[in-house]
């Protein structure tokens, strides 16, 4: 499973399957602790991207071509 | 002549009440008196000559004329030809593409506006024209009324359409920006998104966002973000504004070019131009419109701790369901260690092994009765064995009692195996007159043999089950029939036997 590659919002909605999945009690108990040890890695996924708290600006440039390149950004003094 | 006839008025024009009636000499004396004097014939150049020059003197080189657009034609070198008029006049005006160009609205027939330019001659047709530099539409502001027409025209096409709009991604990941890269937008929208959210990638795309080329770099703009998107990582939100100004300072927005850029754009859209108070036909063909740049920010990314209580919330759902879920199995697995057959697994086997024991005791006998009790009580065991049916109480007790089914089965299969080797040397040892009998018996005690094979070990887990027996002669109780007053009885339980005395003896309906 390539867990890495889900977004945040993926993660979320898989979250909330699981913890449905457990409150329902259809699952086994083995299943269920299955289930819990995957919740508790995408939780910690989660709470890497959001703390993640360094925000990254860029600027677009246009090249030849018509594709776009990113470049720094210097931040308007206010 | 036709010009001082006419009754379209020319307005803000000092001659236009007092113009003295023409006359070449009078209005530029020093070049008349070159002339020679107008005699013979003259060629259709040299009118058109005269009256070319007596318009130019006589007229200013730009007034306003107020009028009603009508034969309005839009030709497709992009000059604009029309007729302006009112009630009983017409004049024929003309605007070239350059300032056609800078039109905001549309021109059409029936408009009421007021043309300003100058009049001059059509040498070729020999006809009298305005060549109109600026057009304005009368009463209405030439920017409300382009506005309006615009807002129609996407309207009619589905531009504004609700069911067209994009939601917003809720957690995005990288958002690009088109505005101008200094100024009060861009940093507020930043130091909004840096607060709130800031693990986000901000991608800025400068462009102009007023004067002539603004409207044209910003649709570009948007185009060439939604080209790049993939490249750029996959771009989820855009966010296209400007901080306020004059109306005149926001109309790239109101452009129709950015309308359709945004209109195509497949990267949802919101826009943030002006203030409050400003709404423009980009903020009508967006996904979502913000009433500022930092408003815009606000609706691009969530808060920070808000999403992080969600998150806390749902860890703790899971880990009190399977907590929950937990203790539930534990309960169930200790009732069920409760239940004798758990307790004390091997009693079922023994008591088994008492009643093997016991056939052996009376088999010795050769009593065709006791060979029929054999076979009964070998049916009786089977029966017990099938009854209890036990797939669905492992299934509950599940894992936790791998280990001990697990021992329960080399014990039963032990003991049964040895049980049914004792039978079968028995059987041996019959006397012939029974041996046939005895043959019958044996295929009976195949079949259980091959029953209890099949379930032996998930026996023991069932339920408990005693039998009594007349103390003299041993013979299983099965009804009361067989039993007489102060009858001494045996009773095998799961953990003993007990002996007991009839009482009270009561046939009775089964109530079971």
């Amino acid at each position: 499973m390539s867990k890495k590659k889900l977004s945040f919002e993926q993660a979320l909605d898989q979250l909330e399957t699981i913890a449905e999945q457990i409150e329902q009690g259809k699952i086994g108990l083995e299943e269920s602790i299955e289930k819990y040890e995957e919740g508790m890695g995408l939780v910690k996924q989660c709470r890497d991207i959001l703390s993640k708290a360094e925000m990254k600006i860029q600027k677009l440039q246009e090249r030849a071509d018509g594709t776009l390149e990113t470049a720094r950004f210097a931040k308007p003094k206010t | 002549m036709a010009v001082a006839r006419s009754k379209v008025r020319a307005i803000d024009s000092d001659m236009s009440s007092q113009r003295p009636a023409f006359n070449p000499d009078l209005v530029k004396a020093p070049e008349a008196k070159k002339k020679t004097p107008l005699k013979g014939p003259l060629t259709v150049s040299q009118v058109t000559a005269i009256v070319q020059r007596a318009i130019l003197d006589a007229v200013p080189a730009t007034i306003h004329v107020v009028g009603e657009v009508s034969n309005f034609k839009r030709h497709s070198s992009g000059h604009l030809y029309f007729t302006l008029k009112d009630n009983s006049s017409e004049l024929s005006c003309v605007m070239w593409r350059s300032d056609a160009a800078r039109l905001k609205f549309d021109p059409e027939n029936g408009l009421e506006v007021i043309a300003s330019g100058a009049v001059e001659v059509f040498e070729r047709a020999g006809r009298y024209q305005l060549y109109t530099r600026k057009l304005e539409p009368k009463g209405v502001g030439a920017l409300d009324l382009a506005f309006r027409q615009l807002c129609e025209k996407l309207k009619q096409e589905g531009l504004f359409d609700h069911n067209t709009k994009k939601p917003l991604p809720p957690f995005p990941t990288r958002i690009a920006i088109v505005t101008s890269p200094t100024g009060a937008a861009i940093a507020d929208m930043i130091r909004t998104i840096q607060r709130r959210y800031p693990c986000v990638h901000v991608l800025v795309h400068a462009v102009r966002v007023q004067g002539e080329t603004a409207a044209g770099e910003i649709a570009s703009a948007i185009r060439s973000i939604n080209r790049n998107s993939k490249n750029l990582g996959g771009i989820d939100l855009m966010i296209v504004g400007r901080g306020g100004g004059s109306i005149e300072d926001l109309w790239a927005f109101n452009e129709e070019v950015v309308a359709r850029a945004i209109f195509a754009s497949h990267i949802p859209v919101i826009s943030a131009v002006g203030h409050e108070v400003d709404f423009s036909v980009a903020d009508l063909v967006a996904d979502v419109r913000a009433a500022t740049p930092t408003a815009a920010a606000e609706l691009a990314v969530p808060e920070l701790e808000e999403v992080a209580a969600g998150l806390t919330g749902l860890a703790r759902r899971i880990a009190r369901a399977t907590q929950t879920h937990a203790e539930l199995a534990t309960t169930r697995v200790n009732g069920a260690a409760q239940k004798a057959p758990l307790k004390n697994p091997l009693d079922l086997i023994r008591r088994r092994e008492q009643i093997l024991d016991e056939l052996e005791h009376r088999m010795t006998r050769t009593e065709s009765t006791q060979l029929h009790d054999l076979r009964k009580r070998i049916e009786n065991v089977e029966t017990t064995v099938q009854r209890i049916a036990p797939h669905a109480y492992l299934a509950k007790t599940g894992g936790a009692l791998r280990d001990a089914s697990y021992r329960l089965r080399w014990a039963i299969d032990g003991r049964m195996r040895d049980a049914f080797q004792k039978l079968r040397h028995l059987a041996l040892t019959l006397p012939a007159t029974t041996s046939h009998r005895f043959d019958l018996s044996r295929e009976k005690v195949r079949t259980a043999e091959t029953v209890l094979g099949a379930v032996s070990h998930k026996s023991v887990l069932g339920r408990g089950f005693s039998i009594t027996r007349i103390k003299k002669g041993g013979k299983v109780l099965r009804s009361v029939k067989d039993l007489t007053d102060r009858q001494r009885l045996i009773t095998h339980l799961a953990d003993g036997d007990v002996e007991t005395e009839t009482v009270n003896i009561n046939q009775m309906e089964l109530f079971d």
